[in-house]
């Protein structure tokens, strides 16, 4: 019964993304050109890792609201020690250990200290922005070596580099998530933390895997996004953070944890990605693009919460 | 003569776990009178007193909110849809200054009420309910806008913030009477205890007759309004409307002033002398930072650090003290 309606939602999602696409390439003069939906699934890539990552966090309840910050701070990190003429591989690994610290870091504080995801998170992306901004003075950098820049905005076979990647991140965690005990145990802290600590299994060790999974593909996207743009700009990861939310929201993720699917989550990215597309094609300032996706994550979240009350009581949800 | 001695250091305990920002001020003016020049100055305190007074006024909103076990993420970007609404209609519309100021106060409480309603009664979590309408309220103080500036406001209108009465600010007396007025509203009426009580404990509170329902609700509101308050002041003292005012920065600082002064992150904890303490701490820091010449971005990434130190310092003084 719950396996049918699921997959019913899988299928209304992506029903909706195909019935999405018609219509807007039926409406929107150059929304078809072969550029268009390659810039698309291009720029979706940073919000699908994102969102691959928070998925997870809202699975187990939490939320990740460190985004903005250290993904500006990773990229800015490695853009520095690539402009220092470090090799790229290593520059990037010092990037991605940045980040996986910063998301270790939010889950010790929600393991051992009990505080809150979204303000541990939401402490850790400031000090991640201050620190962007602090290492270069409020500049940004550019002109980074033309094998990065290729992870950015080449394409191999026909298809961009930077959604390899993203279909890398995407398999892998959709394999952990479905294949592994661990994914199981990620699951079943999401539906009931407490009956996970009597079975005997490590919260701790979720806790820390989950944030600090999420640090490294937030710092993934960054250097990601950098390589497409080839310049750093200390505030540029500010767009991904609602992004990256909505991505899952509109995916299915359940803000009551416990239930989502990583697929769906990239569904989710495709999603938005289209629409700010489209909103910018057809010349709608971002500001109004702001307010949508707004208005989106609220009420889709409302109707998600909505439903689950019919059948579980929930007297505090937070 | 034992027995008083106990009961001496208990009352000390006692103050500094009810007031340890008062205490972390002290230690951190005394420190900064010592090694910070120019620190210790008239003129640099009341330089001080002026940067929390606005500031002051919002934490103490975001405190209330706090208690509920609320948060409220688009305080910032309230600020700067009321700043942008006040500059328009004192000065491109050209409404007289007394109905600008009630309209702009009314949208406050709108953007309250809509946060509070959707929280209470949809239960979309705070956080995502004001992350999301943050990003909306940003879009709108940018439309209505059209994302530029409104300069030099009317001299009368400025008067509001600008006069002294007695050598003090107008600015620094409404911040005085707010915290006067939330003072007795947290600490000596009936909303203070049900509020406490709610934060705590909602279904105990709900049961034992408190309306809490229309209490949540309200608590957003107020502290939306008192952002209104806020950001009329703000748009005085900087003399230009801007819709980029504050945003997540400010919401930032302004949650950080409140968790510095105690308030809890699980809600039914806060006081408004902590809260007023919190800010002043985050201002005499602000200040050495510039006496110092260090730069603002330092400050913004040493802010977060003191935010969490906060959190530790109350999460260890709650289990041992």
């Amino acid at each position: 019964m719950k396996g049918l309606k699921i997959s019913k939602k899988s299928l209304l999602i992506i029903a909706s993304v195909v019935a999405l696409f018609f219509i807007l390439g039926s409406l929107v003069p150059g929304f078809l050109s072969m550029r268009n939906l390659m810039n698309i699934i291009r720029q979706s890539s940073i919000i699908a890792i994102t969102a691959c990552a928070m998925t997870l966090v809202i699975i187990i309840k939490g939320i990740d609201l460190s985004v903005t910050g250290v993904l500006s701070f990773c990229a800015m990190v490695n853009g520095l020690l690539l402009l220092k003429g470090w090799p790229i591989l290593l520059a990037m690994l010092v990037g991605l250990a940045v980040g996986t610290a910063m998301g270790l870091f939010n889950g010790l504080m929600v393991e051992k200290l009990g505080i809150p995801a979204f303000i541990t998170t939401l402490v850790v992306g400031n000090v991640g922005g201050g620190l962007a901004l602090l290492l270069n003075a409020g500049k940004s950098i550019g002109a980074f070596p033309a094998a990065y820049v290729f992870m950015g905005n080449g394409t191999i076979l026909g298809m961009p580099v930077s959604n390899y990647i993203m279909f890398f991140f995407v398999i892998v965690t959709s394999l952990l998530m479905s294949k592994t005990r661990l994914g199981t145990y990620i699951y079943a802290m999401g539906g009931n933390e407490t009956v996970v600590k009597q079975q005997g299994i490590s919260t701790a060790a979720i806790n820390y895997f989950v944030y600090g999974f999420s640090g490294f593909c937030i710092a993934m996207a960054g250097i990601l996004l950098s390589g497409q743009l080839d310049t750093v700009h200390p505030t540029q990861g500010e767009p991904y953070q609602l992004d990256a939310i909505a991505a899952c929201v509109i995916g299915g993720v359940s803000m009551l944890g416990g239930e989502g699917k990583v697929y769906l989550a990239l569904v989710g990215a495709l999603i938005i990605g289209v629409q700010r597309n489209v909103l910018n094609l057809l010349g709608i300032h971002p500001f109004y693009q702001n307010i949508f996706v707004g208005i989106i994550i609220i009420v889709i979240v409302a109707i998600n919460i909505h439903q689950k009350r019919r059948t579980i009581e929930i007297s505090k949800i937070f | 003569m034992g027995n008083t001695q106990v009961l001496f250091s208990q009352r000390i305990r006692k103050f500094v776990k009810n007031n340890g920002s008062v205490v972390i001020f002290l230690i951190l003016a005394l420190l900064a009178s010592l090694f910070v020049k120019n620190f210790f100055a008239l003129n640099n305190f009341l330089t001080i007193i002026k940067q929390a007074a606005i500031p002051v006024i919002a934490c103490l909103g975001i405190t209330l909110v706090l208690m509920t076990g609320g948060i409220d993420l688009s305080l910032g970007y309230t600020l700067g849809l009321c700043s942008i609404t006040v500059g328009l209609f004192v000065k491109t519309v050209g409404l007289p200054i007394w109905l600008s100021i009630v309209l702009t106060l009314l949208v406050g409480l709108l953007v309250g009420l809509i946060n509070g309603t959707l929280v209470q009664v949809v239960k979309v979590p705070a956080f995502i309910v004001t992350l999301g309408s943050g990003y909306i309220i940003f879009g709108i103080a940018q439309i209505v806008s059209s994302g530029s500036d409104v300069n030099r406001l009317p001299a009368s209108f400025r008067a509001i913030g600008v006069t002294n009465i007695l050598g003090l600010n107008t600015t620094v007396l409404i911040s005085l009477v707010i915290c006067l007025i939330m003072y007795y509203l947290l600490h000596h009426s009936t909303f203070g205890r049900a509020l406490a009580a709610f934060g705590f404990n909602a279904k105990a509170a709900r049961m034992s007759g408190i309306r809490s329902e229309a209490l949540n609700i309200l608590v957003y509101m107020i502290c939306s309004f008192l952002v209104a308050i806020a950001a009329i002041l703000l748009t005085i003292r900087v003399n230009c409307a801007q819709p980029t005012m504050g945003g997540g920065v400010y919401t930032f600082e302004v949650i950080t002033g409140a968790i510095i002064g105690g308030a809890s992150l699980f809600g039914g904890i806060g006081t408004v002398i902590g809260s007023v303490f919190g800010v002043l701490i985050i201002k005499v820091l602000e200040n050495c930072i510039n006496l110092l010449n260090v730069s603002y971005y330092t400050y913004q990434a040493f802010q977060g650090i003191v935010i969490l130190l906060a959190i530790i310092f109350e999460n260890v003084k709650n289990r041992k003290l």
